[in-house]
């Protein structure tokens, strides 16, 4: 099997691990919550197997390079890096809830990148600028921030949800009260911001030492770093509200929607702007 | 204290501004990456009246990231940190200095029944059981008998009060080596053609020209290909010179800048000079004559005839079709012009008649001459960028400041324990508390732990 047709099979796992997250929420059953959850895990695995081929699968095309040069292989490793983080927080706090609603998230970015007529899933040659080895440790640590503020967003969701009902009063029975607590909701939404902004720090970091050794400038404001320092602030922004102002629940919940919509303008939206990386249009 | 009372000093020491500030230069980004550029501008404020285009102008709506409106919510952001900063400093100072004994009032109070011990030896006893385990996990540990009981005291992490300052003040670093370098710092670029040397850069932005205490020599630049036609390599072989003498040579790849005598060059690109030249032989009635290395304009003499040859064209690939050059040969009797094509070979297995159906094809039109094109000598030009930028080093230092300064905010924290113990009737109870700044699950466990291996180490 090529990787190729591995990870058209992971697309396939993530959407059915999906489903059983949702069966898991609606019916409160726990063995769909398992089934669910075991199917993330071999989907990570051959997911994980299918990037190493087409890694070795470079080295064999004469061209070898880390398979995160281009959109389709970004798009692929957020996937990657999303289910990884939330498999080890699921392993951590024992709750299968927030799978329903991060789950289809990686589904959604591996489904977008085989389908999108715009990404082109061969595996290119790198150009010159792209030969460093900072490029793997920034798009690395940049996918690794944007899942994990995926998984913010996620949470961020289902506590508006909870939250629309009865404010900021628990609501024991139904469907909503199958949803983790606000408090865990609010610590979880806490915890992925700010492991996202180590990471993206960093990101931005390996980014402009890359720059530096590439372009002679450590930073030119070109529209997707002046995005990523946008996203950064909103964070910062974020995370000084409730280190100082002790914002907590609804507001931190809408502030990881915000922040989520701008990595995703930063991601993918800056592309329609002209700039260096617009290589990634391609 | 005065100073704190000053409405300016509260101003600035509010973290309402810094959220404010922040958000606004959120806003100052999102306008300039969807701003147009420049030469748009220009034509759409002259539609506009004078003043409004002045306005434009002023507020630098082109390049905001250049714009004096920037620079001043900069500048005011810069001021919050520090003022905040220093606000802040005696309160901390004052929990960097907390004295270990009298523990906080009412730590002890409303202890949870776990983390109270209770058991039957003697206190004596019990003391350097607790002394040994605070100081295995804790490394020393202070005691003092009060009224109240005999009490212990361990920490950890006091330093990480700090932590945030280091954050704060790697921000602070990394603007001082942004401005350093955009004061004193320097970028140019230079073009060398494939064996010459310069010593004059001209400045980017059109300021000018900088002339370098050493000259640059291109030595070679070679580009190569992949299969598919992406380019997979630019690459310089450079030799810098100072007093005449080379002092330092290597090769410019791009992601591997060179520096030399406080410059860093960069490969940034490269283009075909325009003097291409034919390396052209010819034989003489099968006898080889000479070779001569020819580009666009050159004459050059016959020998044993009075013919006199100019070069008109000289093509790397014309029609794609290989090198070749356009001659024309005058001679008293005689004036043609014909071309020389290098792959002539091919041209014919491809097609047998070509010479005859185009004349002008045949390279031995001017008899007894029959030229060939040994090889085509295309120079390349190399484009380099360089830079001289002071802040660099700044600018890194306060990189790696930042992320000391977020491992110790997200993961550290200062930890204080204090164990008291107590006789209460025939039994001693012993009561463990802790006090933290931030990670209140992190201190539970270490409580929770300490009191387990205080247990077990009394059962022992
Ligand atoms: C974007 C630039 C930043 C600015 C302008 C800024 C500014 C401020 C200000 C003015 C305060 C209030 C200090 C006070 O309580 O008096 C503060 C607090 C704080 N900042 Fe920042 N900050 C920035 C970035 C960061 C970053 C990147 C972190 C990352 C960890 C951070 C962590 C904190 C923390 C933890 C506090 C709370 C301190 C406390 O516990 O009292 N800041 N910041």
């Amino acid at each position: 099997m090529n990787h190729t047709m591995i990870l058209s099979w992971v697309t396939f796992i993530y959407f059915a691990s999906f489903v059983l997250y949702l069966f898991r929420l609606i019916s409160g059953k726990e063995f769909w919550g398992r089934a669910a959850s075991f199917l993330a895990w071999v989907g990570l695995a051959a997911q994980t197997i299918a990037l190493l081929l087409r890694w070795k699968n470079s080295y064999d095309l004469g061209m070898g390079h880390v398979p995160l040069a281009n959109l389709y292989e970004s798009m692929i490793f957020f996937a990657w890096a999303i289910i990884l983080i939330y498999l080890i927080i699921e392993w951590r706090t024992k709750s299968k809830i927030i799978g329903a609603f991060v789950v289809p998230m990686a589904f959604l970015a591996m489904a977008y990148a085989s389908i999108s007529p715009d990404i082109n899933n061969r595996i290119a040659p790198l150009i010159p600028a792209l030969q460093s080895n900072w490029l793997t440790s920034h798009v690395v640590t940049c996918f690794m921030g944007y899942a994990a503020f995926a998984i913010a967003f996620g949470c961020g969701l289902i506590y508006l949800l909870k939250n629309m009902e009865k404010g900021d009063v628990e609501k024991p029975a139904g469907f909503l009260g199958r949803l983790p607590a606000l408090a865990t909701l609010d610590t979880l939404i806490y915890q992925s911001t700010a492991l996202g902004f180590v990471f993206l720090t960093i990101g931005i970091m390996t980014g402009s030492i890359w720059a530096h050794y590439a372009w002679g400038s450590y930073w030119s404001w070109d529209p997707k770093e002046t995005w990523s320092l946008i996203t950064w602030l909103i964070y910062a922004i974020m995370l000084h509200s409730r280190f100082v102002r002790g914002w907590r629940g609804k507001r931190m919940a809408i502030l990881a929607l915000i922040g989520f919509a701008c990595v995703l303008f930063t991601y993918l939206g800056v592309n329609y702007l002209p700039g260096m990386h617009s290589y990634l249009q391609a | 204290m005065s100073l704190k009372k000053n409405s300016l000093w509260s101003f600035f020491s509010s973290v309402k501004l810094t959220i404010t500030l922040l958000a606004l230069i959120v806003l100052v980004f999102i306008a300039a990456t969807f701003l147009p550029a420049y030469e748009v501008f220009q034509t759409f404020t002259k539609q506009l009246s004078p003043g409004a285009a002045k306005v434009f102008l002023f507020l630098q709506l082109s390049d905001l990231y250049h714009s004096p409106l920037f620079y001043f919510l900069m500048t005011l952001l810069s001021l919050n940190l520090i003022i905040c900063s220093i606000n802040r400093f005696p309160a901390l100072w004052k929990q960097y200095k907390a004295p270990h004994f009298p523990e906080p009032a009412g730590i002890f109070d409303s202890l949870p029944q776990s983390q109270i011990i209770t058991g039957n030896k003697e206190i004596s006893k019990i003391k350097p059981i607790v002394a040994s385990c605070l100081k295995k996990n804790y490394g020393s540990s202070k005691e003092a008998d009060t009224e109240r009981g005999y009490l212990f005291y361990a920490e950890r992490g006091r330093l990480s009060l700090f932590g945030v300052y280091i954050v704060h003040l790697s921000i602070l670093v990394m603007i001082a080596g942004a401005i350093i370098g955009s004061i004193f710092g320097l970028t140019a670029d230079i073009n060398i053609k494939e064996g010459e040397s310069v010593n004059v850069a001209t400045l980017s932005k059109g300021n000018g020209i900088h002339k370098l205490d050493f000259s640059v020599r291109c030595d070679k630049f070679i580009v190569e290909f992949y299969e598919d036609g992406t380019p997979k390599t630019y690459r310089s072989d450079l030799s810098f010179i100072k007093n005449g003498q080379v002092e330092r040579q290597g090769t410019l790849l791009v992601n591997h800048p060179i520096s030399f005598d406080g410059f860093r060059f960069y490969q940034y690109s490269y283009g075909a000079a325009p003097d291409i030249k034919a390396i052209v032989t010819y034989t003489t009635a099968g006898k080889k004559g000479g070779s001569m290395a020819l580009a666009a304009g050159d004459t050059f003499d016959l020998p044993g005839s009075k013919a006199r040859g100019f070069v008109l064209r000289v093509e790397e690939n014309i029609m794609q079709r290989g090198p070749a050059i356009k001659l024309r040969i005058i001679s008293p009797k005689k004036d043609i012009q014909f071309w020389v094509f290098q792959q002539l070979d091919q041209l014919i297995a491809m097609n047998p008649n070509l010479l005859t159906e185009v004349p002008m094809f045949n390279p031995g039109l001017f008899t007894p001459f029959v030229f060939s094109i040994d090889r085509i000598e295309q120079h390349y030009y190399t484009g380099l960028h360089l830079v001289r930028d002071p802040g660099v080093p700044l600018v890194a230092l306060g990189g790696l400041l930042m992320i000391a300064g977020m491992i110790i905010v997200f993961l550290m924290s200062y930890q204080r324990f204090w164990v008291r113990m107590k006789q209460e009737g025939a039994k001693i109870s012993i009561s463990i508390a802790g006090w933290s700044n931030r990670n209140n699950q992190q201190l539970q466990n270490k409580i929770d732990y300490l009191c387990r291996r205080i247990k077990e180490e009394i059962k022992a």
